[in-house]
């Protein structure tokens, strides 16, 4: 496990009596491309929300680049470089796509105390942590300063983060929208900046949660590319739920399949498309024409 | 540096409106509240608008402003401690003073009553902060050193057009710079989709503490300036719920998350009550009875106007635009 970006032990979660999701395993390697399938309601995006922190498993463990992450909070979960979008989009959707990115962009700013140093403080025992939250906060209130004051170095920090927002946008082939506000692109588009905005914070693994469904086949197949050449460029280890098929089989190199919750079969795409477990979770049991 | 360049030309018009207007009584006296209630709109819309948490008790932490500001001019006033500098230097330093105090007391206070109610969603930030307003009116009826029912008199009356001014330019320049930063864009990322931009790495619950704090603190500022020309302040009408209403209204007449629609709806809807009572008394004439008789008729007009602007006009005079935004040079893409 130990250079796995994303590792999931033995996940599971009920709500109430409800096993949501049981025993889930997955591991996630830089460069790695792996799909996750099933019906509806199996669980899927649950599995999503427990790796980004939204829920909190009931047992198992979740580790992002070797740390354990059960209990932290989603953006304390994305600094470590876990990154997601949304199926039912949620864009900022009153913001231009401009906007929307520089809100992920993290400024590269050289702060007054060396952030991994404060961060371990943070994480260590009692003392210890009280002494990085004191450095953290005067870190953060510099910074409101240097904001309201507009320093040069803020100003350059500024220029930074709208350099790169825009080049994430003219990766995903946005740039003929940057002032546009996100609730006036088409859908195809939308789903696109989700994707650049989560690019903004730098991830190391990116969830992307349905990320072709609304889009037309011509958008989709653009869209395959896309990811592929993403994982490239980026370095990313990425995991995508999807529910077409001819999409998920044609970039994933690996697919775990759910079914009300339990994983039942794990493998290349082309043995898992012919696994009787499958066939049987899509399209019912004992194929009548068969 | 350039980016303090606003704020010399800021004191320089200011002390020079200052002096051009110190002989008509009347209109400092109406600069004065203007200028409170821009602070007081312009920092409700920090926590309101841009961040979405809605508050409804913003009268509340100006009440704990303007009693503790005051009750510290009182006191310095009877110590007189800086008695080797000229009187004027001494008091403004004294007054500066008492305003800091009475904001960061505010500010305190948001940061107890947001940190437990904006970890949660949804409204309970308001009904907290309703309750907060009714609590601080309680307290200062029932201590003895706030002066009880009668509240505080003779507060020394250190406020001038300068000073109320300074603060509306402070509070606005606040406003603008915060949203041309992370910092802002975090907050309206928080309005938009919560969510979403906690997945994004913001850490909502700090930003919307701070949002509410920094709202707090102007809140304050804006109460001891408002004690300080007052002169007597009662935990009565001008710190009830009533008026904590009164900005919200002010706030969403301009546009939710727009600077400039607070600045223009409070002064608006803080002249337009005077400017119906002249009105008034000029049609009722000589008749007393009848000029009276009609001045009544200035809260269901005020009331009608905002129904007609809600129909016609939900988001506000402005939306979220901004005057400044006019002026923004187009970039080439």
């Amino acid at each position: 496990m130990s250079d796995a970006l994303l590792h999931a032990k033995k996940v599971s979660i009920r709500f109430g009596g409800l096993k949501a999701l049981s025993e889930f395993e997955l591991e996630i390697r830089k460069g790695d491309l792996k799909g996750l399938i099933g019906p509806n309601g199996a669980g899927k995006t649950t599995a999503f929300n427990v790796l980004t922190g939204v829920y909190l498993p009931s047992e198992g463990e979740v580790f992002v680049c070797g740390q354990k992450v059960n209990g932290r909070r989603p953006h304390q979960i994305n600094r470590l470089g876990l990154a997601r979008t949304f199926q039912n989009i949620r864009l900022f959707k009153e913001l231009t796509a401009l906007d929307n990115v520089r809100i992920a962009v993290l400024p590269e700013r050289t702060p007054l105390f060396e952030r991994t140093r404060v961060e371990a403080l943070c994480r260590g025992p009692y003392p210890g942590r009280a002494v990085g939250s004191a450095l953290d906060a005067i870190d953060n209130y510099r910074d409101w300063w240097r904001a309201l004051l507009r320093t040069n170095g803020f100003l350059r920090e500024e220029e930074g983060i709208e350099r790169r927002a825009r080049e994430l946008l003219e990766v995903m082939g946005l740039s003929h929208r940057v002032d546009e506000l996100a609730r006036n692109l088409p859908y195809g588009e939308q789903r696109r900046l989700e994707i650049a905005r989560a690019l903004g914070t730098r991830p190391k693994v990116l969830l992307l949660d349905e990320p072709a469904a609304g889009m037309n086949t011509r958008e989709k197949a653009d869209l395959m590319v896309l990811i592929r050449e993403l994982r490239t460029r980026f370095e990313l280890g990425i995991l995508v739920i999807e529910h077409d098929m001819k999409l998920v089989m044609g970039i994933c190199e690996h697919l775990t399949v759910l079914d009300h919750g339990e994983t039942i079969a794990r493998g290349e795409p082309a043995a898992v498309r012919t696994d009787p477990k499958v066939v049987e979770a899509y399209l019912g049991e004992a194929p009548a024409h068969a | 540096m350039k980016s303090l360049a606003p704020v010399a030309i800021a004191i320089a018009v200011l002390a020079f409106l200052q002096a051009a207007t110190a002989s008509s009584e009347y209109f400092v006296y109406l600069s004065l509240l203007v200028g409170v209630n821009v602070v007081l709109a312009v920092s409700l819309n920090v926590i309101n608008g841009m961040t979405g948490q809605f508050s409804i008790g913003h009268a509340g932490f100006m009440a704990v402003g303007a009693f503790s500001s005051a009750l510290v001019s009182q006191q310095l006033d009877q110590y007189q401690l800086l008695g080797f500098l000229p009187a004027g230097v001494g008091r403004q330093l004294f007054f500066f003073l008492s305003l800091a105090i009475g904001g960061s007391l505010a500010g305190l206070c948001g940061f107890i009553v947001g940190l437990p109610s904006l970890r949660l969603r949804g409204d309970y930030l308001a009904i907290v902060t309703l309750g907060f307003g009714e609590i601080i009116l309680v307290v200062v009826r029932n201590s003895p050193t706030l002066g009880g029912a009668l509240g505080l008199s003779d507060t020394p009356q250190h406020t001038t057009f300068f000073s109320v001014w300074f603060a509306v330019f402070v509070v606005i320049l606040f406003a603008r710079r915060l949203l041309a930063s992370p910092h802002g864009r975090n907050l309206v990322a928080i309005r938009e989709d919560e969510v979403a931009a906690e997945a994004m790495g913001v850490d909502t619950t700090s930003y919307k503490v701070r949002a509410f704090v920094v709202s707090s603190f102007f809140a304050g500022v804006a109460g001891g300036l408002f004690a300080h020309f007052q002169s007597i302040i009662t935990p009565g009408d001008s710190f009830s719920f009533v008026k904590s209403m009164e900005i919200v209204v002010m706030i969403v007449a301009g546009g939710l998350g727009s600077t400039t629609g607070a600045v223009v709806a409070a002064v608006v809807l803080t002249l337009l009550p005077e400017a119906m009572r002249a009105v008034f008394i000029t049609v009722g004439g000589s008749n007393a009875a009848l000029a009276q008789s009609i001045d009544q008729l200035r809260k269901p007009i005020f009331g009608l106007l905002l129904v007609v602007m809600m129909l016609t006009r939900p988001q506000g005079l402005f939306g979220t635009h901004e005057a400044w935004d006019l002026f923004k040079r187009k970039k080439p893409t």
